[in-house]
């Protein structure tokens, strides 16, 4: 057995085990010089699970006796390590001690975790003065707690023990910040003071204000219970706007603040006390403020983003939002454009307005994480308060000249579009289109007037309209003099200016918008849409592929590349061509041809994304459902005729039709047939109007014609066509009855009796009877269309030959217009008249 | 495959009954319901809810609730007026009433509150049906009109004081009552399927909100069911025939009942009330007057189950059947046996009345909204331990030997190596001085032996 599976033997590891205490883990006696060795150390144990004590098929005794004697050595190793009077040494023991508590068997941890506990807990104490020892000890600590909260029974336990933790730990906290946060406290008010005196200091650099603020946004959770939470919330919302009082005196209406105050708390009721630690902590601060509004940022910030923790991470009982108090305290930051207001020269020096300025944006950011926050947590309950994010997102994506904010409010617009579904789509996307038309418009010099003609006179369209909001909006604010003339500047300069990661974000939210609610009620914005979509892919992929490769030095912040900005602007086109609209998508060719070169591009997100695209349009070139609608419209077809023709003879259209058809039905499948007609269709079409012509024509025929067994469409309409004529010579023959026939002739008041007739025959008598003349036709075609042939002598004839040559000229995409002409039509002329 | 419920009610007061659907085992049997139809909905799988039948002489309503686990209705509310039909959304936040008066009334599950009422058609709604996405609401109504909501809208004052009307759209084609309203998947795309007692089935495109397609049965339907994957839907009739009608299938058959309709399963001997499909498309079941649900399976159009809702002779129709995912809770033998469930403890039990009044404005500037625990799972993830990050990030900076942390340390390591530096020359020191003592000693013993023993010599 031991020789068999080779390095996943049990025997294994116990030796490996050894070996690693006696060549890396350092010792009393020798000098431990290269820490290195312990993250050699940390994977070898992790990847051979040496310390599990653990195997998946049952091993002798002796083995499991040798690994747990392994592991006892280690142990105490780690303990004798970590009470060495050298900090290094230490250090190691303290680390691989985490390490154990992550990776040892439960029997192992749950006898002997207490034991750990006291001395990692000796380890914060005061006589330890490296803050290298105190971190790691704080993390193994985190750790032990971490795995202990797995165990449901040993909970209660930990958590008392916990509670020893906590006296170190707040100090800790005053002293170094690196400390971690420490789930399940119990002393909640003295670590809710010591927390927020400390946010409140501001002297803590930036993400271990983060990292307090999650603290504090935990803290409810040790608790457990719905009272705790809501006061928590209660009490920081409160705090914000009042400090927003003071910050925003001077910019905005007086009755703002009232207003979020009535929101966030009923009228009569209580306000709950201040947060604990703040009394104290304003007494230190007054002192050592130099900015007082840098500090005021970094405050309502930090207590902004608790307040989205708090929202986003959960929970064990249901807690009441406050929504509309939520929303309106982002409202009040958001529509604060640092402008004065009228009231309030006299208050407000240039230098308090400069301060606040500067601190808006951030306060801002805060705001819309607090609505990304709301929208995330309540989805499908936000219904109610869906409405008042969408009017403040959009006054706000108008105003914003901020790329980072526009990001976010065109995410939180794309997850609102995402989850709250076409409801919501058919109402905002007029806005969302003239937003993202401004972000999108493609510098001066590329349009080519030619193509985007009235493209150009809707984006003119757009933009003045929306640089009149903003002179109206900046007129209001009754702003200082400079500012009319930087609208004016940022009106011709953000185009070409728009980062690309704004476009990326706009580009995403139009995507969103076309997923959902791309073909309802999308007339007025869709052909601009789609255009614009088209031109910006092309635009982004006219340099050719750029590599994907980033900078590894600069990792971390992912800044988007050029690549991500292809990606997008494909993946935004691939919606709109998707996206069902009026007709086929005008731009079809070039966006396979698009797609078709970044499939070239080999091994890349972007190739891949092709591939998916072209396996997606596929379908649309190929249709493989049948249409409802082809159906329909000629029902419709048939319903506008007969009301003409014979309402006499069928005073319900609706009953009748299915009568009719079940008597020819069912002579085979005729599906083929009718998806080359709507392929044809589709491909003719050029414009709507055509578009509607060819189909209606089409879809007559179709009609008469879906019965039959006839392989082509063509052939069909000549036996149908052909009828009429035959009609008025031999009734034996007469074919089933053509809807454009009974339209032509008014007086087609004997098609009841056709319809008996088309009842009683067969499919095989047709399609023999009707053989040649397909072939007269055919030949015909292929003489021109303007020779009348002179195997048909009846002047009748004519009437039905037309639309033959018109429909099979049709079909060779040779000019309509050029046959509708010489010939006479009857088949246009109804429908359309209507 | 997961397990699936099929719950059947009716309008005489026999209770809800309740089976699985693969196994034909029977499960409890709520007490007291006699719901009006389409008036019986699972909220989200979490409890059950009916509107209730009342007699004329009461003007309110009345909604029920029962939990999977009792069979005795936990919660009574009042709306109003009698309501008709009634749905929940998927995500059970919401559930909407059709009334007698042609009102919608909007509820907010968590807290009962009434967010919303409007006049939504002359005449009673008969039907209400929310879309794949949730956002719409799509109501049929005796009146013969089909109406689609935007909940967006419906929320929105600013907008719906611009808008001309409130509804998206509005299908007048149906020349007597809407009996039943169905749609599909595919978002803005998606179909609405209509039945009517002017014996018609119309299907409408939601993105044109035009007719499609147009279906004369040769009897009055009351029931749809789409199948899942829309290429046919089921229409259960009066005349005991639940017709297929081609959606998107080839239209091949020379069946004789009219067009599009390509078939049909036949048994039942009196009128098919209501219909439901299994998750899988394969297994649809039919309620009938004659008090018998039969499961068929659709591949070969056989009946492969038959469950009676009565119990002994009795003949009550059923008017209404779901099928569901089994609920969680549902045997109320194994909830007896863990005396406190988990589910139970987070709140999980039913809400509080739906209300039958809604709130001033000014109350609902204050709504709040409940959110519930989220399901984590207890999994604990490697990514949540953070020693060994921090050692690595340690050993980083010992290497780096810039930091003050390491600085530290090195102090702290090259105090303790002079400390014990001090500590050898002590040592050193004092062995240095006794080795003097000794010598100067021996020394002095020397001299004195030598000197005492001078004399001597």
């Amino acid at each position: 057995m031991a020789a068999s599976e080779g390095m996943y033997d049990v025997a294994l590891k116990p030796k490996l085990l050894r070996s690693l205490l006696r060549e890396y883990v350092p010792d009393e006696r020798h000098p431990f010089s290269n820490p290195s060795e312990l993250s050699y150390v940390v994977s070898t144990v992790k990847t051979h699970n040496l310390l599990s004590e653990w195997a998946s098929q049952p091993v002798e005794q002796n083995v499991m006796d040798a690994w747990k004697s392994a592991v006892d050595s280690w142990v105490h190793r780690l303990l004798t390590l970590a009470s060495s009077n050298l900090p290094d040494k230490r250090w190691a023991g303290i680390c691989l001690l985490g390490l154990t508590c992550q990776e040892c068997s439960s029997e192992r941890f749950l006898s002997s975790y207490a034991v750990w506990l006291d001395k990692l807990l000796s380890l914060v104490q005061p006589p330890v003065v490296s803050n290298f020892v105190k971190a790691a000890s704080c993390a193994s600590l985190s750790d032990m707690f971490t795995r202990l909260s797995g165990f449901s029974n040993a909970k209660k336990d930990g958590s008392s023990q916990a509670t020893r933790v906590i006296q170190p730990a707040l100090k800790l906290l005053n002293e170094d910040s690196s400390a971690v946060v420490l789930v399940g406290i119990a002393h909640y008010s003295y670590v809710e003071a010591a927390i927020v005196s400390k946010i409140m200091s501001g002297k803590c650099c930036a993400s271990v204000l983060k990292k307090l603020g999650y603290g504090l946004s935990l803290l409810p959770k040790s608790r457990g219970d719905e009272d705790s939470w809501s006061l928590m919330m209660d009490k920081i919302l409160l705090y914000i706007n009042s400090q927003l009082n003071d910050a925003f005196q001077g910019l905005e209406e007086e009755a703002r603040s009232a207003q979020t105050m009535r929101a966030l708390l009923p009228s009569g009721k209580e306000p709950p006390p201040p947060l604990s630690g703040l009394a104290a902590s304003e007494r230190t601060s007054d002192l050592s403020t130099r900015r007082p509004e840098r500090l005021l940022g970094s405050r309502i910030s930090t207590l902004m983003r608790c307040c989205c923790d708090m929202l986003t991470s959960s929970y064990p009982v249901m807690v009441p939002v406050p929504v509309c108090g939520l929303i309106a305290l982002a409202g009040r930051v958001l529509m604060v454009d640092g402008s004065l207001s009228s009231s309030s020269y006299s208050f407000m020096t240039t230098l308090k307005q400069e301060f606040i300025c500067s601190e808006i944006p951030l306060l801002q950011l805060y705001s819309l994480e607090i609505l990304t926050a709301v929208v995330k947590a309540l989805s499908s309950q936000l219904l109610p308060h869906a409405a008042g994010i969408v009017q403040l997102l959009n006054e706000y994506l108008r105003t914003c000249r901020f790329p980072d904010l526009k990001i976010k409010a065109y995410s939180i617009v794309k997850v609102l579009l995402m989850s709250m579904g076409i409801g919501i789509a058919i109402h905002i996307s007029q806005d969302i289109v003239s937003n993202v038309f401004i972000d999108l418009e493609l510098p001066v010099g590329e349009k080519d007037g030619k193509s985007s003609g009235v493209q150009t006179k809707s984006h003119a369209g757009l933009l003045s309209e929306s640089s009149q909001r903003k002179r109206k909006h900046s007129i209001m604010a009754r702003s200082s003099q400079e500012q009319p003339a930087h609208v004016h500047l940022e009106v011709e300069n953000t185009h070409s200016l728009t980062p690309i990661s704004v476009k990326i974000a706009a580009l995403e939210a139009l995507e969103a918008l076309l997923t959902m609610g791309g073909s309802l009620r999308s007339e007025s914005w869709r052909a601009n849409v789609d255009h614009l979509l088209i031109t910006v892919a092309t635009n982004a992929c006219k340099g050719g592929w750029s590599k994907e490769e980033r900078n590894i030095f600069l990792s971390g912040d992912p800044t988007p590349t050029w690549a991500d900005f292809q990606l997008t602007a494909l993946r935004a086109l691939l919606a709109s061509l998707l996206s069902p609209g009026r007709g086929r998508p005008s731009h079809l060719a070039l966006g396979l041809e698009l797609f078709r070169r970044g499939m070239q591009e080999t091994g890349t997100k972007l190739g891949e994304y092709c591939g998916h695209a072209l396996l997606a349009l596929e379908v649309l070139i190929h249709p493989r459902a049948l249409p409802l609608l082809d159906l329909h419209s000629s029902v419709n077809d048939f319903k506008f005729l007969s009301h003409k023709s014979r309402d006499t003879v069928y005073p319900s259209v609706d009953r009748q039709i299915p009568k009719y058809q079940a008597g020819t039905l069912g002579k085979g499948p005729a599906e083929p047939e009718s998806e080359d007609d709507d392929l044809n269709e589709n491909w003719l079409g050029n414009d709507d109007e055509s578009e509607i012509q060819v189909t209606e024509r089409q879809q007559n025929a179709h009609y008469t014609t879906d019965p039959s067994l006839d392989e082509l469409p063509s052939v069909k309409v000549a036996t149908t066509d052909n009828v009429p004529e035959k009609n008025e010579t031999t009734v034996s023959a007469s074919g089933p009855n053509d809807k454009s026939m009974a339209d032509a002739d008014d007086n087609m008041s004997e098609s009841p009796h056709f319809r008996n007739i088309t009842n009683q025959r067969t499919g095989a008598l047709e399609s023999v009877e009707l053989e040649p003349v397909k072939s007269d036709v055919i030949s015909e075609v292929g003489r021109g269309s303007t020779s009348t042939s002179a195997q048909h002598e009846l002047e009748t004839k004519n009437d039905g030959f037309t639309t033959i040559v018109e429909r099979i000229s049709a079909m060779f995409e040779s000019d309509n217009e050029v046959s509708n002409d010489s010939l006479p039509d009857i088949v246009d002329g109804d429908p359309d008249s209507d | 495959m997961e397990a699936e419920v099929v719950l059947a009610s009716s309008p005489t007061d026999a209770g809800v009954s309740c089976w699985d659907l693969h196994t034909g085992a029977e499960h409890l049997r709520y007490k007291s319901c006699a719901s009006s139809p389409h008036g019986l909905a699972s909220v989200a799988g979490r409890f059950l809810a009916s509107s209730q039948l009342r007699d004329r002489k009461s003007s309110s309503g009345s909604i029920l609730y029962w939990s999977w686990n009792k069979p005795q209705v936990e919660v009574r509310s009042f709306p109003a007026e009698p309501i008709k039909a009634l749905v929940s959304n998927s995500q059970g936040t919401y559930i909407a009433g059709g009334g007698v008066s042609g009102d919608i009334y909007f509820w907010e599950v968590a807290t009962g509150k009434l967010l919303k009422k409007w006049h939504a058609h002359y005449r009673a709604v008969s039907c209400l049906v929310f879309n794949d996405d949730q956002s719409l609401l799509i109501s049929g109504s005796e009146d013969g009109c089909v109406r689609v909501w935007s909940l967006f809208l419906i929320f929105d004052d600013a907008r719906r004081e611009e808008a001309r009307h409130l509804f998206e759209y509005s299908f007048h084609e149906h020349s007597l009552r809407v009996t039943d309203v169905k749609t599909g998947y595919g978002g803005s795309n998606a179909i609405i399927v209509s039945a009517s007692e002017d014996r018609t089935c119309k299907v409408w495109s939601l993105s044109r909100g035009k007719l499609l397609r147009n279906i004369v049965f040769p009897s009055i339907v009351d029931a749809i069911s789409l199948d899942p994957g829309e290429h046919v839907f089921y229409a259960g009739s009066r005349d005991g025939k639940i017709y297929i009608a081609a959606l998107n299938s080839p239209v091949t058959s020379n069946s004789n009942y009219g067009l599009h309709i390509i078939g049909s399963l036949s048994e039942h001997s009196k009128a098919v009330t209501c219909l439901a499909s299994s998750a899988d498309g394969f297994l649809l079941v039919s309620g009938s007057e004659d008090g018998m649900i039969r499961v068929w399976d659709t591949r070969t159009r056989n009946i492969t189950r038959i469950f009676r809702h009565t119990k002994g002779t009795a003949q009550g129709p059923v008017n209404n059947v779901l099928v569901i995912r089994q609920p969680q809770n549902l045997n109320p033998r194994t909830s007896a046996n863990s005396p406190v469930s988990p589910l139970r403890r987070h709140g999980l039990t039913l809400p509080p009345p739906l209300e039958k009044f809604a709130n001033s404005p000014d109350e609902n500037a204050h709504a709040k909204v409940f959110i519930g625990p989220q399901t984590t799972s207890n999994h604990l993830l490697d990514s949540s331990y953070i020693s060994v990050q921090t050692m690595e990030a340690q050993i980083k900076e010992l290497q780096q030997q810039g930091s003050s942390a390491a600085a530290e340390v090195d102090i702290e390591r090259l105090k303790s190596e002079q400390l014990r530096s001090v500590q050898m020359i002590q040592q050193w020191k004092k062995m240095y001085e006794n080795l003097h003592q000794f010598c100067v000693t021996e020394l002095l013993d020397g001299t004195h032996t030598e000197s005492a023993n001078g004399p001597n010599l």
